[in-house]
């Protein structure tokens, strides 16, 4: 339907006078160029030298002091062999990005679709509340984690409060390595609901409000409401935040750089994930080729992975039209 | 019963309310308390409590955040010029080129067009992990490292944005570019004249979200544009190479300042922020 419907037009526009199919051309391409030589630079070209990074490594400096390189797998050798060790800071990486993801995927889709729903019954106070949950989306991370690390210091709101009230002292959360992530976590959790909601909220809007009132003259409560007439209906804008989740699994990470600072583990070894990591390695001028070739792993595992979810997505997709 | 269970519902209702209630209080009392905090005396905020209210009002610690907070030679009227041209020009560059190139793909039929539509798709799916050494590696060569020219690598036309207009200008109906051909225009005065201010409202709204994504990174100014911090990565630095003198409240005032214009912008196109991040997810 839709194909015949763009072939029809196109008729149109080629039935044009002559002039205009040749000038359409010159026009055409002269408007794609820029987003081609854009995407040949900026994304073939990088992506291509990610490649050759990862299979470089550095064997020292000829009689000029110019720097040698030769073609290996010295790059994965060296990954595997980290891997292999216990405590090893690709082995946390790993592990620290699977929290962020498993965080995401099992925490904050569900509580912000729950909150969606409750909003989407407009409960007292639904616009304010809405505009006020999605605030930490556009407030700029570095003042939102700048306040927070304030916040929750010793002696500071978070500590007086906790004191005054329990008589428990808090210690201090960033500078120890077992709570610095888990608590990194809680603020991707705290601030990272906003957009999802949006999302969610959005799809339950469209949905015709006869359909609800037929749920409810067929006796339905509100259970049923929730899981047999909204959850089906809105799947698609669900399994698509899913499978962005997915797509972003190896990049699964928190704004860690802005947690740390001198004094606290966080920035150290114990919290980085795979993206920090690769952006620490880069931002410090380290040799680039090991944190490349990382990178490459990662993306080719996660190809399967996200190919694979959207076949199964695919599946499980209810066709509903409304 | 039924009044039973209306109670009940009430209960459970007020219930929500509350939870809700601590929620958005927990988002914006840190706000608040860095205000309270960004008016007090240095010595004041290290030596006294920390939630007390401040014993005299320092409003001018928002005059002395420009001047302080000062890294490397740049104070924060630099980063706030850094700020305004790297998100204008990184705006500007993205949304000209996606919207060129998504009209072209959604209106005209000529070889490579369909590649260049599948070309947009495929790169949205692949995760890339880290491209980051590369990326530095790149524009070393290219010579744009740590200068303004940096903004071409944000001229790219394809992502979120391409989507969002190529279905908008999918569903615009040719006929008003026929009647332009008819009335004797060309290409491009088709283009800039009839369909352009059509999508001014799509084009604004996909602005916005980008202009608040670029104002709040600090990634890239971090990595490419270290003599040229922005607000979101100049704050962020001088607070690592401060860390022992660090004078917190005119930190805090600093930090409130630079979130205004996102907040303004907020206020005043909430809707359409809104619905553009809803429209972009759903295609996207």
């Amino acid at each position: 339907m839709r194909n015949k419907f763009f072939h029809n037009y196109i008729k149109q526009f080629d039935d044009m006078p002559k002039a205009f199919r040749k000038s359409k051309y010159i026009f055409v391409y002269l408007m794609v160029s820029l987003a081609i030589v854009n995407f040949v630079v900026f994304y073939v070209a990088v992506n291509l030298n990610s490649i050759l990074l990862a299979f470089q490594e550095f064997i020292g400096y000829d009689e000029n002091y110019v720097e040698q390189y030769v073609w290996s797998l010295g790059n994965f050798k060296s990954m595997f062999k980290e891997f292999a060790l216990p405590n090893s800071t690709v082995g946390i990486a790993v592990r620290n990005t699977l929290k962020y993801f498993a965080t995401n995927i099992f925490l904050m889709i569900p509580l912000s679709y729950f909150v969606s729903y409750l909003l989407f019954k407009q409960i007292r106070g639904y616009g304010v509340f809405r505009v006020v949950f999605f605030l930490p989306s556009i407030i700029s991370a570095v003042v939102y984690v700048t306040v927070f690390k304030n916040l929750i210091s010793t002696f500071g709101p978070l500590y007086m409060l906790l004191d005054k009230v329990f008589g428990y002292q808090m210690p201090p959360l960033l500078g120890d390595s077992r709570t610095a992530t888990p608590t990194i976590i809680v603020y991707t959790i705290w601030t990272g609901l906003g957009i999802n909601m949006i999302l969610y909220q959005g799809a339950m809007k469209r949905i015709p409000t006869e359909v609800l009132e037929a749920c409810q003259i067929d006796g339905g409560n509100k259970f049923h409401e929730l899981f047999y007439i909204i959850t089906p209906m809105v799947w698609p804008t669900v399994s698509m935040t899913i499978i962005l989740a997915f797509t972003g699994l190896f990049n699964s990470s928190g704004p860690i750089l802005l947690f740390s600072e001198a004094g606290t583990v966080a920035g150290g070894n114990d919290t980085t994930t795979i993206a920090f990591f690769i952006f620490q390695k880069t931002q410090t001028g380290a040799a680039l080729e090991y944190p490349a070739a990382i990178g490459i792993f990662f993306t080719a595992v996660s190809i399967p992975i996200v190919i694979a979810v959207r076949a199964i997505f695919k599946r499980l997709d209810p066709e509903v039209e409304y | 019963m039924s009044k039973k269970k209306h109670i009940g519902k009430n209960t459970l209702s007020v219930i929500i309310f509350v939870f809700f209630l601590i929620y958005a209080v927990s988002l914006l009392y840190p706000l608040v308390w860095a205000f309270l905090s960004s008016l007090k005396t240095s010595t004041e905020y290290m030596l006294t409590s920390k939630v007390a209210l401040p014993e005299t009002w320092e409003f001018g610690n928002y005059i002395k955040a420009f001047k302080a907070l000062d890294i490397d030679g740049n104070n924060m009227f630099d980063m706030l010029f850094n700020s305004v041209w790297f998100t204008l020009g990184g705006v500007f560059l993205g949304m000209a080129v996606s919207t060129m190139v998504a009209y072209v793909v959604a209106k005209y039929k000529f070889p490579g067009g369909q590649t260049i539509y599948w070309i947009a798709i495929v790169t949205m799916m692949i995760p890339i992990v880290g491209a980051m050494p590369a990326q530095f590696k790149v524009y070393t060569a290219l010579g744009i490292i740590e200068s303004p020219l940096l903004l071409l690598a944000f001229a790219g036309g394809f992502g979120f944005n391409f989507m969002v207009l190529y279905s908008f200008f999918k569903s615009l109906p040719s006929s008003y570019i026929e009647a332009g051909f008819i009335d004797g225009a060309g290409h491009f005065t088709c283009f800039l004249k009839i369909m352009l201010p059509q999508a001014v409202p799509v084009v604004s709204a996909l602005a916005i979200v980008s202009s608040i994504n670029f104002w709040n990174d600090y990634t890239t100014p971090l990595l490419f544009l270290k003599n040229f911090p922005t607000l979101s990565s100049g704050l962020y630095m001088y607070q690592i190479i401060n860390t022992r003198n660090l004078d917190m409240p005119v930190l805090f005032a600093g930090i409130l300042m630079s979130m205004v214009p996102i907040v303004v912008l907020f206020a005043v196109f909430q809707n359409s922020i809104m619905d553009i991040s809803l429209s972009g997810g759903l295609k996207g």
